[in-house]
């Protein structure tokens, strides 16, 4: 994982504080988009958004002591709750068109918050974001699942807009308290 | 809640025989729910079964710890200075703190974060905050170590423990089908664990996620989307052609198999061209034999010495009682851990075998990773139906109706190989639970280990 940085941004020093307010509006504007597209079921819209080279990955988290944080992650390449390429996605949404997903059918409520959205590296037409969010789920009648944490996303500047090309997402929980993850971060 | 005691306190077996009716196939579904069938269970299995610990790779060096359950005691399996794997109650023996708090790690010494009493790697209690000022010399530390498993032992790597000193050795525990279930796992030479257990809660009763593992009449039904969305093919996944094996003490196998025509045309290969068949493609393979088509590795010679010519023909699902499921397929084990009737911990635990390439590596953990855990694409659609299971479980009428476990009951026969190797060979059926369910209820009936030797069914031959 990156450092930490305090700063608001690490664009080039040569860009203004008009220039790099207007870059973090169009971020934030896309963040909010992508996870209103996944609150509002149009998951084909969203997965256009994903770029070919999409890495979409929730390593385990686990307790550990102070000596130990190394251990804190799993690695790329151990266990994780996903490790999906653009195909594995597109398969997940296949599966949630399907009426015998029963895990969601009758289809959840999400909701997806974004915030302390932070530009943490540029490179080419690259954008890394770090940002803390919370997907609330509520199921059936009764059922109410909260996951908040980390994201490190990626996104790639395309014509006007952006794609998705990295999802890194960062649990703040260690062993999972919902029945099923059948919704998407 | 349902009296499984007499006014004396002593265990009413009359009543524990009557929630399971073996000839008519039903059980009562109060053992799901009921609070005193609850507790039974931990003290008459948990506490006396062996139960899967870790994989030995997870606990190479001296001081590596993973923590595990058995029942809802917290256990540390943790290297010792010797290179022992010592399995020791998570409980200081002064005021029960848990000295571990971290899942895994790599310590020197557990020192208790509530008054600092210290133990070594192997339990001993080595220093006691103030023995001299405080306790005036008068405490006898060598009577106050931690809890210790009362066995511990492994199969090829894989940790078990038991916390009845007079449970039979895990050799005998694990009886013909239950070795032949932690066969399915090194049929592809020596493993070594993926780093990472999956672990997530579903609120269901432990026994309904051990119930499913056998059952191959819901995969096309509740894993009907995963099929729809092209990650598995039901016909190559579920074929017709099952097969049961019924061990002592509740182990099972249900599931596919291998026909002994199939399993000829394999005893033909070498394990050069076994191994380049289970690099091919499924396509590719389906080509090559329709029959074998599917993406279980085929088991080179020597597996089959190991396993015996009818357990090499059993591809199914292995449950070692009571809760280890090994996913022979993706060689994983998943546990069921029961966290009061209503709510179970499911574990996934991954390994690979060394000799995989890193090709062949990323295939079956891409596979496995898609297919299991609260996100697979299978999984996912199980939790709830185990939870309105359990939860409909407690609906004062609905309980007084049983469940049904009637499919193909007193339908099939026995088959002994003249290895002496007892199988049923028929479609989809429900054996395997039936026999889950009847052993578990000998283990609640008998008061110890040696009633339970004595009194625990045979594995079955003749009709069934």
């Amino acid at each position: 994982m990156p450092a930490v940085t305090t700063e608001s941004s690490p664009a080039p020093s040569t860009m203004g504080i008009a220039e790099k307010a207007g870059l973090q509006y169009e971020v934030e504007q896309f963040l909010y988009g992508e996870a209103a597209l996944l609150d509002d079921r149009k998951f084909r819209e969203w997965l256009a958004l994903v770029a070919d080279d999409m890495h979409y990955w929730m390593p385990i988290r686990r307790t550990v002591d102070r000596d130990n944080l190394d251990l804190e992650f799993t690695k790329l390449g151990g266990a994780a709750y996903f490790d999906d390429d653009k195909s594995d996605l597109s398969m997940r949404i296949a599966k949630l068109e399907a009426g015998s997903a029963w895990s969601e059918n009758p289809p959840s409520r999400t909701r997806h918050f974004v915030s302390n959205v932070r530009i943490v590296d540029m490179e080419g037409d690259e954008i890394a974001v770090e940002l803390a969010f919370h997907l609330y789920r509520s199921r059936l009648n009764g059922k109410v699942d909260n996951w908040i944490g980390k994201r490190q996303d990626r996104l790639r500047r395309v014509g006007d807009g952006f794609q998705l090309c990295r999802r890194h997402i960062f649990l703040d929980h260690t062993i999972i308290r919902s029945t099923n993850l059948s919704n998407l971060f | 809640m349902l009296e499984t005691r007499g006014l004396d306190g002593s265990i009413d077996e009359d009543m524990i025989s009557a929630l399971i009716d073996g000839e008519q196939g039903t059980i009562d579904r109060r053992i799901y729910s009921d609070p005193e069938i609850y507790k039974l269970e931990l003290q008459r299995i948990f506490a006396r079964a062996w139960n899967f610990m870790c994989h030995e790779s997870q606990i190479p060096n001296p001081g590596d710890y993973f923590i595990n359950y058995i029942g809802e005691d917290q256990v540390i399996v943790v290297r010792d200075e010797n290179g022992t794997v010592q399995v020791l109650l998570n409980t200081c023996r002064h005021r029960g703190n848990a000295l571990c708090r971290a899942e895994q790690g790599n310590a020197k010494s557990f020192v208790c974060s509530y008054h600092g009493w210290n133990y070594g790697l192997d339990g001993t209690l080595l220093n006691v905050p103030g023995e001299t000022h405080f306790y005036r010399d008068r405490i006898d530390k060598a009577a106050w170590s931690l809890v210790k498993a009362a066995q511990v032992d492994h199969y090829k790597g894989f940790y078990f423990a038991t916390l009845d000193p007079s449970a039979p050795s895990l050799h005998d525990y694990l009886g013909e089908v239950g070795r032949i279930g932690m066969e399915t796992m090194t049929a592809q030479g020596e493993v070594v664990a993926v780093d990472g257990v999956q672990k997530n809660v579903i609120d269901c009763n432990w026994k309904i996620a051990v119930d499913n593992l056998f059952d191959w009449y819901h995969v096309r039904i509740s894993h009907g989307s995963a099929a729809k969305a092209g990650f598995v093919n039901l016909r190559m996944m579920m074929p017709m052609e099952q097969m049961v094996m019924l061990g002592e003490y509740g182990h099972a196998i249900g599931g596919p198999m291998l026909s002994e025509a199939h399993q000829a045309e394999i005893d033909k290969l070498s394990d050069g061209e076994r191994a380049e068949i289970n690099a091919l493609s499924d396509e590719e393979r389906a080509k090559w034999s329709p029959r074998i088509g599917e993406r279980r590795p085929l088991r080179p010679k020597a597996a089959a010495e190991a396993m015996g010519p009818v357990g090499v023909r059993a591809t199914g699902h292995p449950n070692i009682f009571p809760n280890s499921w090994i996913s022979t397929r993706a060689m994983q084990i998943s546990l069921r851990l029961p966290k009061g009737p209503f709510e179970t911990e499911v574990w996934w635990f991954t390994f690979m075998p060394k000799k995989y390439s890193e090709a062949e590596r990323r295939a079956a953990m891409k596979f496995i990773r898609l297919s299991f855990g609260p996100a697979g694409l299978l999984e996912q659609d199980d939790g709830e139906n185990w939870s309105q299971s359990t939860h409909a479980s407690q609906g004062v009428v609905g309980q007084t109706y049983p469940h049904n476990l009637q499919m193909g009951l007193g339908q099939d026969e026995v088959l002994e190989d003249p290895s002496g190797q007892k199988r049923i060979e028929t479609h989809v059926n429900e054996h395997a639970q039936r026999w889950t369910y009847k052993c578990w209820a000998e283990w609640l009936r008998a008061k110890d280990w040696d009633e339970l030797k004595k009194t625990r069914s045979p594995s079955p031959t003749g009709r069934i």
